[in-house]
């Protein structure tokens, strides 16, 4: 909810709008085109309703691999697990899905983004427009904060994401937010830009998905708007038809379906910012509240993880293991990644990638002879161009936010 | 596999114990109630959590969430001891039992999620619902089939959902209570 005494221009795109307007526009945009009605999601004690407009999550997984239930129905979360994540880019089948609202269906055509704020000329650009601006592609990480939240004790509150769900690294087609902002022409005393999205609320109370980040990244070439992922438009659950992708940082600053820019001249106050997506400084004992004061979160800190083998495969005694995996480190490249074998006693370097882009994961291989019959630990850390290394356990924090510790999976060696 | 985790979602079902109907029925309004079941948080993170769902439009009051709060940190807290819980649980569902039927219905339909008598919430006030039919001698049978079948419209674009597991009779009964509400 937008803070009362933060006045904001009626004609803003953030500026929320009445809620029965908005549903009143997308019923008829649905009507118009064939959209959904109103449907049972599920027969629990009280069906969950798809409001017209929206997609429904039967549709959203269908899409999906199979196999994987989601986190949650409403919010709509889903991740696969790190064995299915073995690829160099993500395909669109397995991205994470983390749902603040329920997933719009928007329409192309008429899809248009406004930038307002602190410029000296307000644009309205409709989506074919935009798409004529100079584009580019670019592979680029996007994780949600609490991707692996599982792994903190006491459990923090949030979508139990696995410790490698909730990330993903396809690639991405759009223009840089820094030329739309140069078109707008930023005035002086700007230092933020929010992000307004699309999604739909249950309640009419429900305030817009606000974000916004600082103006040094909101300028950095590679953060993005972008209308295609994997070369293809965006689905509808990633942000079709247009969404923001913010490189290395948290996904919440990443949004989806895309409508309003605004130039600020402070951090957006409101919940999507205020109640989440922080981390207090310094730690507090588990269990505890969020401070006041906590500063949000940006950019992730080192993390891998190991794709192959997956945990509890199998293999026989004298054959080689193949020890492949992914490591990434927010605004910072990967230095090196360190695999052992005998329960960090020891370690030893693993085959690295080149960095395809700069916000891209980096691949890594490590090719081990097997020896000995029994269970083997692998365990996979990195280190950053900093000198950061990945912990053994991420301190614990009340939201559950940036679990980066040593990934570890477990192999059983028949016997030959 | 999807189908069947569906299928386990609309099997969970909150603890009985005081508050738990309205616990039931305000989450409801959001969420899957699976996403409370399988929460356990410390009485001081259920209060972040209130305050949080409050910021994001939840609709609820003050006594609304001190009732939730307490019965969350009662029911789902990773660390009180459970007997405690095990007997007030006991106690509450034999003060469910003999509550009146009407709320009894109101209750495990989570009606009471998104209306109240007196003022809207997310639906229309019932007072309102029966200020508006009076004189509507078919508004009865009508309203009875909108319990079940679902509707939107007739009082703005928010969907009311659709009942289908409610009987003719119980869907009569509420109508007619509603009606009296003036």
């Amino acid at each position: 909810m937008s803070d009362p005494s933060r006045p904001i221009d009626p004609d803003s795109p953030l500026a929320r709008r009445e809620f029965l307007t908005r549903v009143a526009t997308l019923s008829a945009l649905a009507a118009a085109g064939g959209g959904v009605a109103p449907r049972v999601l599920a027969q629990a004690a009280k069906p969950l309703v798809d409001p017209a407009g929206t997609v429904p999550n039967e549709v959203v997984l269908g899409a999906k691999m199979q196999g994987f239930a989601p986190h949650s129905a409403r919010p709509l979360t889903w991740s696969t697990t790190a064995e299915y994540q073995d690829f160099d880019v993500t395909p669109n089948d397995r991205m994470f899905i983390r749902n603040n609202l329920l997933t719009p269906d928007l329409d192309a055509a008429n899809h248009v983004l406004r930038v307002r704020g602190l410029v000296d000329r307000p644009l309205d650009i409709p989506l074919a427009e935009l798409k004529k601006m100079p584009s580019f592609t670019t592979q680029g990480m996007v994780e949600c904060a609490g991707s692996g939240r599982v792994g903190f004790q006491p459990p923090a509150s949030g979508t139990r994401w696995q410790p490698t769900g909730g990330m993903g690294c396809p690639t991405w087609t759009g223009v840089s937010l820094a030329d739309v902002l140069k078109r707008a022409g930023v005035k002086a005393g700007a230092i933020h830009v929010a992000f307004s999205g699309d999604d739909v609320g249950a309640v009419p109370t429900a305030p817009k998905v606000i974000r916004s980040i600082p103006m040094a990244k909101a300028m950095e070439r590679h953060t993005m708007i972008a209308w295609a992922m994997n070369g293809g438009d965006l689905p509808k659950i990633h942000g079709h038809p247009l969404r923001m992708v913010v490189p290395g940082w948290v996904g919440s600053a990443s949004t989806k379906w895309l409508s309003g820019i605004e130039v600020l001249d402070a951090p957006f106050k409101g919940t999507y910012m205020d109640d989440s997506y922080r981390i207090p400084n310094p730690p507090v004992p588990p269990g505890s509240k969020l401070p006041p004061g906590s500063p949000i979160t940006e950019a992730w800190p080192v993390k891998s993880m190991i794709t192959l083998p997956g945990q509890g495969d199998r293999y026989k005694a004298g054959g080689l293991l193949v020890v492949r995996g992914s490591a990434w480190a927010g605004d910072y490249d990967i230095e090196r990644v360190d695999i052992s074998l005998d329960n960090g006693a020891t370690w030893q370097p693993a085959n690295l990638t080149p960095r395809a882009h700069k916000y891209a994961w980096r691949r890594f291989r490590l090719e081990v002879p097997l020896t000995r019959a029994g269970e083997l630990t692998i365990l996979a850390r990195a280190t950053d161009e900093k000198g950061n290394t990945q912990p053994v356990t991420s301190t614990w924090n009340p939201l559950g936010y940036f679990w980066n510790s040593i990934h570890r999976v477990g192999i059983v060696v028949d016997k030959v | 596999m999807f189908a069947l985790a569906v299928a386990a979602l609309a099997q969970e079902q909150l603890v009985p114990g005081p508050g738990a109907d309205l616990t039931q029925a305000k989450c409801a309004v959001c969420h899957e109630i699976e996403h409370v079941v399988r929460a356990r948080q410390s009485r001081a993170e259920w209060e972040d959590t209130m305050r949080r769902m409050v910021q994001r439009g939840a609709p609820l009051t003050p006594d609304d969430i001190r009732v939730i709060t307490d019965y969350l940190a009662t029911y789902y807290n990773r660390e009180a001891p459970s007997a405690a819980a095990q007997a007030a649980s006991a106690q509450a569902a034999a003060a469910q039992t003999q509550a009146d039927p009407v709320t009894q219905l109101l209750n495990r339909n989570a009606c009471l999620g998104c209306h109240a008598v007196e003022k809207q919430v997310v639906g229309p006030a019932f007072r309102d619902v029966a200020a508006r039919y009076k004189a509507d001698a078919a508004a009865p049978a009508r309203l009875a089939k909108k319990l079940k079948d679902g509707g939107q419209g007739a009082w703005g674009q928010v969907p009311m959902p659709p009942n289908p597991g409610l009987s003719d009779g119980d869907a009569r009964l509420m109508v007619e209570w509603v009606l009296t509400r003036q």
